[in-house]
Formats: C-alpha cells, structure tokens, sequence
C-alpha cells in the first residue's frame, strides 16, 4: 500500500506540479525541457536494468541505440525542416542528392517505425553472434564496448552522411509543430513522462512474469537454467533486444528536446555513464535505474553551473564509492535506512 | 535400453580424462558409479548431458544418438543433472527455483504469459513435501543450508520429470539421518526413472546399490558388478584409495 | 648528366655577372623607394636566380629589413622569436658570434610594404619561383607543378635550381620531372632510351606514371618504357607492403606493451582495469616531468639520457601509483570483473580530471636525437627510429616478462595464484602480496608504455583512452592472463588492423577487425589459447 504511494507522489509531482509550476511561471520552460531529458535517459536506464540488473549481462552499446533512434527522428526533422533542398550540412560536405538511407525517413510514420525496427534488428544480430557462440560476462562488456567505439567513429566521419562531428541540428519542426514553442517543449516532456511510465509498467509486468524470473535464474545460474530446458540464448536474445529497444525509445524523445544529436552522445564514455546510473540508483530494481538516471543527471546540471571542473571528480568518487560500498545503489541504501527489508523481487 | 555408451574418450590437455569402451543402463535401473578422485566419473556425467564435448564416442540414449546435441535439447529429451556443487538459483525463492524447473512449455512467449495452475502448485508442493522444504518455500534459495540446497537441487531435477536422472555426489554435506532420507528418495525415484548416481559414502552406496555398481579408475572401466562383488574384489580394493581402504574393509 | 647542369650554371652565372650591378640597384630600389613597380619588373624579366628568393619573399609578404639588409624569417623557434635568412645578394641563414641560428623577435624586423598590384606581377614566375623556396616541401610541389607548365626556360631554370638543391627528396623529385620533360621533348631515340634509364634508376614517385604515358605514346623504346614502369610499380607496391607490415609491427608492439599488464591483471586477479591507460598516461607525464625538471628548473641542458632514465622511472611511478589504487580501491573486488571494471572505470575519470588540471591539454616531449629521423632502406621505404625502438622495447619487456613468470619464484607464484587462487592460498602463497605485487608490475608495464608513447606523439591527459579499448581486444583475443596468447593477437590485430587500413579507410579497418574478431570469437569463445580442464569451465 504505501509503495502506491510513493509512485502517486512521483507521477503527481511530475506530472501535475511541475507543469503547474511553469504555467503560474515559478518553473522556466528550461527546467521542464531537461527533466524531459531526464526522463528519456531514465527509458534507456530500464532496458539496462533489465539486461544487467535482473540478467547480469553488461552490454556497453546501450548509448549507441540510443542515439539510434535519436539519430532516426532527427534525420526526419530535419528532412521536414529543409523541405524540398537538401540539409545544410550536406550542402556544406558538397553532397549532390539525398543519399539513399535517408529517403524513408521523409514520412513520420517510416520514420518512427524505422528507428524501432533498426536499433531491434541490429540488436538480434549482435546478440546473435555473441550469444550463440556464448560470450558472456567480461568478454561481453569488451566486446560490446569495442562495438560501441567503432560504431562511433563509424559516426564521426562525414562519408556516413550523418553530419559527422557536428552531428544533426537546427531542426525546427516535429509534425508541423514548432520546437521552439512552450507548449510543444510542455508536450513532449510530458510524452516523455507518459513513456517512462509505460515503459516502467512493461518492465514491471516483464520482471514479475515467469520470464522475469528465467532472466534472473540466468543471472545466478545459466549452466543450471540449461539444464533446466530452457534455451538460454533466446532468453538473452529477447532481452538484448528490449532493452535496445526501450534504448531507442528515450533516443527518439530525446532528440527534439534538446535540439541535437551528436556522436558524442556514443561514445564509450556514454555507454558506461548509462551503465553508472543503473548502479548508482540500484541495480535489479525498476525504481533503481529511474532514480539512478534522474539523480545523476539532475546533480551533473547542477554541478556543471556551480562547480563546472569538479564534475567529472564527483563522477569518479560516485563511481568508485558506490561500487565498492553500496552495491545495491541509492534504492538499497534507502531500503536499508528505512529498514523496511522487502524480498527484492 | 535406456542409455549406452560406446568407444567414449576426452582428454583434457594431454591427459585422458575418460575413456570408456562400454556403458548401458536400463529403465528404471539405478546404478552407483564409484571410483578415486580423477576416475572421470563427473566427466561421464558432463558428456551425457552435453556440458562437455567427447573427442570421440556415441551416446545413445533410447536409441537416439544425442552426441552434438546442446544441453537444452538433451535435458529437454529427458535427462536432468544434479551437479556435485549444489546448482540451484540462489537469487530466487525455492518455489520459483521449483517452478522453474517444472516441466512444461519453456519457450519465451509461454514464459511470459504464464500462470501457474493448481495441478502445478500442487505438484510443486508434493516434490516439497518430498525434499523437506515445505516450510522455506517463500526463502531465498541462496539463504539454505548445504543440505537444503542439495534437496532443493534434486527437487528441481524431480520436477523436471526426466527419464533419466544424473546425480552427482548428493550426500557430499549431509548428516547421516539427512544421507539416509536422501537414499530413500533416490530408490523411490528409480521406480520410475532411470537413475546414475555418484557417490564416495559407502554406506550410502551399500543403502542404494540394489542392482549394479561400475568402478571407474583413471577414466577406464575397472570392474562392473553387485555391491557385494565389488566389496570382495581385489582389484578394486588396491586401486580404491591404495591398499589401505578402511572404508570398504569396515563393511 | 651532371656536365649538362654545370655547363648550364655556368652559362647562368656569366651571364648575371654582367648585370649584377643593374640588378643590385633594383633591389634598393625595392627595399627603399616608395616607387617599386619598375624594379620588380625589371627583376620579373630578368629572372636572376639570384634574386630568387628576395622575390619569393615578396610574394609570401614576409620581406623585412634587419640591419639594413633584407631578410625573411624561417622557423619559429618559442613563442615570437624566429630565425631569419638575409636574401640577397646572399640567401643564408643568419648566425651569432657562436655559430648559432640568430633568433629575433619579429618586432625587431622592419617590414617592407609591397604593393597588392606589385605582388601581381610577379604571377608569370611564380612556378619558377616556387623553385627557389627555403621550405623543401614547397620547392617539392613546385617541381611537381614544372611538368605541365609552359613557363619559359623552364628546363634551364630546373636544372638551375637542381644545381643549387640541398635535400635528397626535393632532388629526387626534381630529376624525376626533369627527366621527364626532357624524355618527352627528346627525338633521338638513344638519348629517349638514356632518359628511361634515368627516370628508372632516379626512384622518383611519378616515374611510372611518365613512364606509362611514353608508353602509351609511338615514339621509340616506347615499349621498353613500359617494362621499366611496371617494373618500378612492382617495387613501389612491395615496398609499400614492407611498409605496410612495419606500420603492423609498431602498432601491434604498442598493443602488446599495454595488453601485457592487463592481462596478467585479470587472468590473476579478475580485475578488468579500466585505469589502465591511465598508467600509460601517467608514465607519459613522468617523462615530460623530468624533462622539464631537468632542462626548465634544475637549468641542466637536455641530452638524450633524460630519456633513458625516463623509462626505469615511468615504471617505477606508474607502478607505485597502481600499487595505491591496488590498495585503495582494487583489492575490495578481486574476481568481481565487472565490479572492477566501473569502479576503475571512475578512476580514470578521475586521473584524466587530475592530469588535466595540473598540466594542461597538450604538452610534448622532445625526442632524442639518437631516435629521430628513421633508416632509409630505400627512397621509398623508410623506417622511422622511434617505431623500431618502441618494436625494440615490446621485445625486451616480453622476454623479460617471460624471464619473471617462468623463471622466478614470484612468477612461479604469480601463475599458481592465477591457475587457482583458493589452492594456492592453501599452499601458503600469500594471494593478497602477490595480487599487490602483480598489480605493481602490469602498471609498471603501462607506465613504460607511456613513456615510449612519448616518442610519437603528444602527451595529453586522455592518450590512455585511444589504446584501452584495443588492448582489451587484445586480451580477449589471446586468451586471458597468456603471454603467448597476448603477443600473437597483438601482433595480429596490429598487422591486420595495418593491412585493412591500406584498403579501406582507418575507420572502416576497424569496423572489419572488429566483425572478424567476433566471427572468431564463434570457434573459440575463449580465445586463442584457453585454459583447458574441468576447473576451467564457467
């Protein structure tokens, strides 16, 4: 009972009291606009909950779906925003026509249907290939994090046609609608709200399913599961894929929020700091991985304007000191101080 | 025939581990493999159900070759495996433990759409009341005794309903009174299923040793016989812990 | 072949002699007068090599007085001091009482207004004057730019300027157009043939591109042309491969002298060390410290000992520092790999933030002279003296470590603990000291490899980051906590990564290295050269 309470108060904070707040102009559009953010990263931290936390699997790739689906829906707008002439930065790379692989993004609906089919598909293979040959634990997270850095050269470069360094921005409209418009910007962090909280329920009902616990039987035991007939590889494989895919979700909000999408957003920097925020919040518990993103992300604005060369210090210390003294993250570390001890799953 | 084995070998960096010309069980027979350290009793084990890969030899198992076969498909024709390190999910309760291993359909879709009905629960209540965990079904399986986890590991080899049950070392940690109800169990078990155990404790294996026991030594079969048989031979005796086997003397 | 250009010079002299007089008065006129058209015309027409480079500093708006004589700067040498070169009627670099380059302030130098219209005129010459530029890169271009041109005398200018050429490249270059010209222009068919011989034997980079087109033309030994061109393209691909496969060796020497500690670390510790480019970073700037501390404070005047004692130190530091973080932060996570892999991960962050903010973006180490430079095997294959070193170094560190694992007590303990730490606790091995002791070493390690890195390239707090990744790779290639396995999947990547790279882009190379690597990884999941048994399954 008192739990419903808890999501009650998040969901009305930020749902009801925020809002408000920008509207009686207590809260600029601007503190609104990055909890949008926030709760695109906090999408993302539920699918690398659910392939570490409850899997154990360290996949260090999940900021390259990401941008994924951030870099999808920009190529739309930006397409919308150029209209009939091509996007500047091509004119700029002396690019003659649209390349082909940016064709399909023209229609929304190709658009949004694309940047969930790709980051899936590529996720299947990848995944494949790892698991089939049964690479798991420390060769994974290499593997992965070797992935994630070529891919992101991969982005760096101008040949890609993706805007290279700079990466893709000025886009000015999302369905006709104008990004610079308050209520556009009130919209989409509250899309933003209302995905995480679905995302949440999914991941909910996923973890409490049997499924859940065949996941969590794979991050104890695999051999054991095995054995027990169940073919652990499809097991991971599914898992591999939603959580790219949850990845790709919060990339597709994310990108009209803040207006662009660089390579920076995957590198391999990215990807462990994703990664971070599942442990920081604490790491087999959906509450963990949203208040990990949140948290991590709220304390790096206000470190970046208060103390603006300490942050990657703060960073480091967070790393360090909760790996080795609270490995069950800020949720355990409540659980503990409120010494309610509830079975973990 | 419910299993049988020819011309087996695996070496593991030069040093054969196995290599076993013959080897067949019956249905519903139990058979006691015993033998010293390093006999390759677990590596049998480990390529029957297809942890480990032979360098050569055939296993059949109801006349279905299943060399090459990957773990699940083997475990799903019906060969469970207790290891001799207990192996169970220490993260989750002993019901899920239980009920994941229960037999049914084990694909992703069933998983996730899945709701126990009461003929399962009931069940898993049954192989409980059997293993003695009735009372720590809501615990977390990592919190039980060696013992415990023991049962619990059988219990989810039991719920798995295999045809055939590959048991290793189960008594390894267990009181006598706790041994003793383990070999109950295990003969109870063998009315229905085929089963292999392993096993040190020779009066564990004089309890549950009703048909044959076969005595690896350096991954080759020594000798084959009844309890009594084995007890008397000499071979077995010099090669059983050297000359002085206190164990097999004193019965 | 040398009497034509002498007798050319010869001619050239005699006659400037005769207008030496006129031309000196045109250059005052230059330097002095505010009415300068009519000089530089003057000088444009009579295209005096002499008067080469005063021109050629006119066109680069770097002419100045210094000492009422004109002079242009040449390399900078600190942050607003240059050397200068006087122009005429002499081009020299300047030099002081001791024999030294002359180094001034560039507010020292009166400059000398040009006109833009002025500049123009000199535009007919331009490809001739190009010649005469104090930078052999650009006098390189220049003879690259002749072939096509149509300027006139361009091949008494060419033989003149080669006549006056210093660096063996720019002469190499030169000749090769030289021939050229010469070969097309040519109608006797013996002096066609003495051409191709020439172009041939001179190695230039564009020899068999001149050589195919006589080829192709119906002039004779047209045929002959063409089998020195192939020929000499066989030898240039060859020697590109030989290239190619160094480029492999020095890079994949560099891999195996960072996977080497890491693996050691992890295969016995299960510590995936994250920080361990860090170590390199740190060793980098152990270097860079004594060098300043030497040369900047102490007021020592820099040898290339500094180096050498660079190396000892870069282990030592970097070794005592892995040591601290050892025991710091480490030693709570042996055989939690993925643990130890965020938590360092956090060092990292923070040795980069601390680096940055005491040193700086970008520093530099001065190379030793013994390693500048590189050994020319042939005009076009040369191997540069630091990449050797650095392959050099790999192969004493290996032997080395082969020599403490195999050949120590402490290496003896090292494998047992990492073969099966709880036994070896049991024998009396003292797992923790040798964790410690092997975490000293496998930075200690990183830190030398720092301190190598120094020889190509700058030292930035972030330059651990570039490798990490790839040695790791490396790791899992080879098989973890093997030093056969680390050096052959070093060598691998580094020869693979080299060879893909000449085909695609760098990017793409990498992109491939890393799919192959994974289908690898489909036949052997462990790598290259797993542990085998029962103990070592899961």
């Amino acid at each position: 009972m008192e739990k419903k309470i808890y999501y009650l108060l998040f969901i009305a904070f930020f749902a009801l009291l925020l809002p408000a707040g920008h509207l009686m102009g207590w809260v600029s559009i601007n503190t609104i606009s990055l909890w949008g953010r926030y709760f695109c990263f906090a999408i993302a931290a539920l699918g690398i909950d659910l392939i570490w936390g409850y899997t154990g699997i360290l996949s260090m790739c999940q900021a390259f779906f990401f941008c994924l689906g951030s870099y999808g829906i920009a190529m739309h707008m930006l397409l919308k925003t150029s209209g009939s002439a091509l996007p500047e930065f091509m004119v700029w790379n002396k690019v003659e026509s649209l390349p082909f692989f940016w064709v399909p993004f023209q229609s929304f609906g190709l658009t949004l249907v694309l940047c969930l089919v790709i980051p899936s598909l590529l996720a299947f293979v990848i995944g494949y290939v790892l698991f089939r040959s049964r690479i798991k634990g420390v060769y994974m997270a290499i593997i992965t994090q070797a992935l994630a850095l070529a891919m992101w050269l991969l982005f760096l470069r101008n040949e890609t046609g993706l805007g290279g360094t700079n990466g893709l921005t000025d886009f000015k409209t999302l369905l006709g609608l104008p990004l610079s418009n308050t209520y556009v910007k009130l919209g989409l962090y509250l899309m933003s709200l209302l995905l995480l909280c679905v995302a949440y329920f999914a991941c909910y009902q996923i973890t409490h399913s049997k499924f859940g616990k065949v996941l969590q039987a794979i991050r104890d035991s695999e051999s054991r599961v095995s054995f027990t007939a169940y073919k652990v590889m499809d097991y991971k494989l599914a898992v591999f894929v939603v959580a790219a895919l949850l990845a790709a979700i919060g990339g597709m909000l994310y990108a009209p929020q803040t207006g662009i999408i660089t390579p920076g957003r995957m590198d391999v920097k990215a990807s462990v700091e994703m990664v971070m925020w599942v442990a920081l919040g604490g790491r087999g518990k959906l509450k963990g991985a949203v208040a990990g993103a949140l948290l991590v992300n709220f304390l790096y604005s206000i470190c970046t304007s208060l103390f603006p060369d300490s942050w990657l210090y703060i960073l480091g210390f967070l790393f360090v000191i909760t790996v080795l003294f609270f490995d069950k993250g800020f949720v355990g570390l409540m659980d503990n101080l409120t010494k309610r001890k509830e079975p973990c799953y | 025939m419910l299993l049988s084995v020819n011309n087996l070998a695996v070496s593991f960096g030069g040093v054969q581990a196995l290599s076993l010309s013959h080897f067949s069980l019956q249905p519903q027979e139990l058979r006691v493999i015993i033998g010293p350290n390093g006999a390759g009793k677990s590596t049998f084990l480990d390529i029957i159900c297809g942890r480990t890969k032979p360098d050569t030899g055939e296993v059949y198992f109801n006349d279905r070759a299943i060399m090459g076969m990957t773990e699940v498909s083997i475990a799903r024709l019906g060969i469970g495996r207790k290891f001799q390190q207990p192996s169970v999910f220490p993260g989750l309760t002993v019901y899920d433990n239980l009920l994941l291993a229960a037999k049914m359909k084990k694909d992703i879709l069933s998983s996730l759409f899945f709701k126990p009905s009461q003929l399962l629960k009931a069940r898993i209540h049954e192989v409980a009341e059997k293993i003695g965990l009735t009372k720590v079904l809501s615990s977390i399986a990592g919190a039980l005794s060696h013992g415990q986890k023991q049962w619990l590991e059988i219990g989810i080899v039991v719920l798995q309903d295999p045809k055939l049950l590959l048991i290793d070392e189960p008594a390894a940690g267990m009181s006598d009174e706790e041994t003793y109800k383990t070999g109950e169990l295990l003969l109870e078990l063998s009315n229905n299923h085929g089963i292999i155990v392993i096993e040190h404790d020779m009066k564990f294996v004089q309890q549950i040793a009703r048909e044959r026991v076969t005595v690896l030594e350096r991954g080759k079969l020594l000798v084959e016989g009844s309890f009594n048989d084995i007890r008397n031979d000499q071979r077995v005796i010099d090669c059983y812990l050297g000359r002085n086997n206190t164990q097999l003397e004193n019965l | 072949m040398k009497n034509m250009l002498i007798a050319a010079l010869v001619l050239w002299t005699q006659w400037a002699m005769a207008a030496t007089d006129s031309t000196t008065i045109f250059v005052s006129q230059i330097l002095h007068d505010s009415e300068k058209t009519y000089a530089i015309q003057q000088l444009v027409a009579r295209q005096d090599p002499q008067t080469f480079a005063l021109l050629n500093a006119i066109n680069n708006k770097k002419l100045y007085l210094f000492n009422n004589e004109a002079v242009t700067t040449g390399e900078k040498n600190g942050t607003s001091s240059y050397e200068i070169y006087s122009l005429y009627p002499k081009n020299e670099l300047l030099v002081n009482k001791n024999g030294q380059p002359l180094h001034t302030s560039i507010d020292a130098l009166t400059v000398v207004e040009i006109s833009r219209a002025d500049r123009l005129l000199l535009n007919g010459i331009l490809p001739i004057l190009e010649l005469f530029s104090p930078e052999p890169a650009k006098r390189m271009l220049a003879y690259g730019q002749l072939k096509d041109s149509h300027a006139p005398h361009r091949i008494e200018m060419l033989q003149v300027a080669l006549a006056r050429e210093t660096n063996t490249d720019a002469l190499r270059a030169g000749k090769d157009i030289l021939y050229a010209i010469q070969l097309n222009t040519t109608t006797d068919a013996q002096t066609a043939k003495r051409y191709i011989d020439s172009l041939a034997e001179n190695w230039g980079d564009n020899a068999p591109v001149f050589l195919s087109a006589y080829a192709k033309s119906k002039k004779p030994f047209a045929d002959y042309a063409g089998q020195k061109a192939s020929s000499l393209e066989r030898k240039y691909d060859y020697l590109q491969k030989v290239q190619n496969l160094f480029s492999g060796l020095s890079l994949g020497s560099i891999l195996i002298l960072i996977a080497l500690g890491l693996s050691i670390v992890y295969g016995l510790a299960g510590i995936i060390n994250m920080a361990h480019g860090e170590f390199l970073m740190i060793g980098a700037y152990t270097t860079y410290c004594i060098q300043t501390l030497f040369t900047e404070v102490l007021k020592v005047p820099y040898t290339d000992l500094l180096f050498i004692i660079s190396l000892p130190l870069s282990f030592l530091v970097a070794g005592l520092l892995g040591l601290l973080l050892e025991r710091l932060v480490v030693r709570h996570l042996y055989a939690r790999p993925l643990e130890s892999l965020l938590a360092t991960w956090g060092v990292s962050l923070i040795l980069i933030q601390t680096a940055r903010s005491l040193f700086g973006d970008l520093t530099a180490v001065k190379t030793p002279a013994f390693l500048s430079g590189g050994l020319a095997v042939s005009p076009h294959l040369v191997l540069p003296y630091n990449r050797i070193f650095i392959i050099g170094l790999t192969a004493l560190i290996v032997l080395l470590t082969y020599l403490m694992l195999y050949k120590t007590r402490i290496g003896l303990q090292i494998r047992a603990v990492t073969q099966n730490r709880n036994m070896s606790a049991c024998l009396g091995i003292d797992t923790k000291k040798v964790a410690a002791l092997t975490f000293f070493f496998g930075s200690g390690l990183a830190g030398i490899a720092g301190c190598a890195m120094t020889l190509i390239g700058n030292v930035v707090p972030d330059m651990g980051q570039t490798y990490i990744v790839d040695s790791f790779l490396v790791v899992v290639t080879g098989g973890v906590g093997k030093i056969v396995g680390t050096i052959v999947s070093g060598l691998g990547i580094g020869f693979f990564t080299k060879i893909l790279e000449a085909f695609f882009q760098a990017v793409y190379g990498k992109v491939c290295i890393l799919l192959f690597i994974m289908l690898f990884m489909q036949y052997k999941p462990k790598g290259l050269f797993p542990y085998k048994g029962r103990l070592a399954e899961d």
